[in-house]
């Protein structure tokens, strides 16, 4: 399933009252300034379109909170997300290395087929991956299992790939705009 | 009317018999849930109601309604909107009522499998109330084979064939043919059907997955996918900063381009500017209809009020084509 236009729209608008609400300050700074601000207000826009129900929309506005704590409060404000920023989100997924790495050798001396080993690999390969997943993905290292992971990672690529449309066209159209 | 249209899918979804464990389990809840709706249904389709009896399945997730009725506290601490803590607790109770159908007679359960849907539905209502946890999990074969035993009499389709294993006074405990009976692997499927089932979403999601088969390979090009579309978003981002001196400076440049473009004038309606997108937009009131009027035109399947658009779709029809419009199109045309 694409992202509809309706979620175009809702990003769009959301998006356009966070730069408006960042245009005071940035008017007359660096181009890294002004892209951070760009990119930052279109990541709250997207997390917020969500309203706090995915694990990765709050992880993300947390994460900007460090950046730009003000933008966050300013864009959330009026509305019950503004809690979000304060919630405590659950605890990482830690594994001590080392009592990984000795559970391993002890599983290594047992299983000896030829078919579980190459069952085996074939899942260190897709933990591999998972684990791969979960740093791309905001707050992929909160997600207790793969099925969560996986559905938020659903969600996600959906709000990026709205995301992306929406940039592209208005990039394109301010490029056709100063052509003309 | 929805309600209806749940059970009737419920009924679909446990009369066909290449169903699965999973399938079957969701079914099971949508029957008793009927009114249930999903925190994920704003995932799929933002605004738009969600169709489809496999679709409501899949998003109908375990028992996110089941929490409340045990009372039972989430697992980490967040217990209003999270996902996870809910699905983990839902199944979980959902075997909780699949436990208490063991201490119910042999012979009861005998003539249930021969009964109706409804009267298995009402047992299991039953069995919610008692809320016992008895911890054998052989129960939990058992309803699901209890349900595809209905789904055979109902189909008269004799290719899946239940063994009994043991028929004694307090436990039947019915295979399915080749499957173990352990309660883990029974966790273990459902766990693989689920991943299974987002993966195909996935796979639907992602460009140029259809060939691929498999966990890793999947997994790989979608690590890859949201490095690319996160690399593009920073790239674009900075072409937007790179482009216009202001950052919102270019919307009102691009519809005032968009005004000038087109001969003809347009009466302003007070609707237009009372629409949601005139407080952010732009300070001309004009201009402000002709953003609204932007979306509405390009947006068919949206659900807005025609009479505003009626007067301007017609004008936007008429003129012709500019850059803007074919990059809106682009926008809120793709579906």
């Amino acid at each position: 399933m694409q992202p509809t236009s309706s979620m175009n729209e809702e990003f769009l608008k959301k998006w356009q009252m966070g730069l408006q609400i960042v245009r005071p300050s940035i008017d007359n700074t660096s181009v890294s300034e002004r892209k951070k601000a760009i990119k930052l207000s279109a990541d709250i826009a997207m997390a917020s379109l969500r309203k706090g129900t995915t694990c990765w929309s709050r992880a993300l506005i947390q994460k900007t909170a460090t950046e730009d704590n003000f933008l966050v409060r300013q864009m959330l404000s009026g509305i019950k997300e503004e809690a979000l920023i304060n919630k405590r989100l659950p605890k990482k997924v830690v594994c001590h290395r080392k009592i990984v790495r000795r559970s391993k050798k002890i599983l290594r001396r047992k299983t000896k087929s030829a078919c579980e080993e190459a069952a085996a690999k074939a899942k260190k390969l897709v933990k591999r991956r998972t684990q791969g997943l979960r740093n791309v993905v905001p707050g992929g290292d909160l997600m207790s299992n793969d099925v969560l992971l996986l559905q938020e990672t659903l969600d996600y690529i959906m709000s990026l790939q709205t995301q992306v449309n929406v940039m592209r066209s208005i990039v394109d159209a301010a490029e056709a705009g100063t052509e003309q | 009317m929805k309600m209806n249209g749940g059970a009737i899918e419920a009924d679909l979804l446990l009369n066909c018999t290449d169903m699965s464990v999973l399938e079957r389990q969701r079914a099971h809840l949508k029957y008793l849930n009927p009114g249930f709706d999903s925190p994920l249904a704003g995932f799929f389709s933002g605004s738009s109601v969600i169709d489809g009896g496999v679709i409501d399945g899949f998003l109908g997730t375990d028992g996110l309604n089941l929490p409340m009725i045990y009372g039972e506290n989430t697992v980490e601490g967040d217990p209003r909107l999270s996902i996870s803590p809910e699905t983990m607790t839902g199944t979980r109770n959902f075997k909780k009522r699949k436990f208490d159908t063991e201490t119910k007679d042999c012979d009861g359960k005998k003539k249930m499998m021969m009964n109706r849907h409804e009267e298995e539905v009402e047992e299991e209502e039953k069995s919610k109330i008692t809320e016992q946890n008895n911890g054998s999990t052989k129960s939990i074969k058992k309803m699901k084979n209890k349900a595809k035993k209905e789904e055979n009499s109902c189909s008269n389709d004799s290719s899946k064939v239940t063994k009994e294993l043991q028929k004694t006074d307090y436990i039947h405990v019915r295979a399915r043919r080749g499957q173990a009976t352990d309660s883990h692997s029974i966790a273990e499927r459902v766990r693989r059907e689920k991943i299974s089932e987002r993966m195909k979403f996935l796979q639907d999601l992602v460009p140029g997955c259809d060939k691929i088969t498999g966990k890793a390979g999947m997994l790989d090009e979608i690590i890859n996918y949201v490095q690319s579309l996160q690399r593009q978003i920073e790239f674009l981002s900075m072409k937007l900063a790179v482009v216009n001196p202001r950052p919102d400076f270019d919307i009102d440049d691009i519809f005032a381009k968009e005004v000038a473009s087109t001969p003809m004038t347009v009466v302003p309606s007070p609707e237009m500017v009372n629409s949601g997108y005139s407080h952010e937009m732009v300070n001309s009131g004009y201009s402000n209809e002709m953003a609204s009027s932007g979306y509405l035109h390009f947006n068919p399947m949206q659900q807005v009020d025609t009479t505003t658009s009626d007067p301007l779709s017609c004008f936007n029809n008429g003129q012709a084509p500019s850059m803007w419009d074919s990059h809106v199109q682009n926008l809120y045309g793709s579906l």
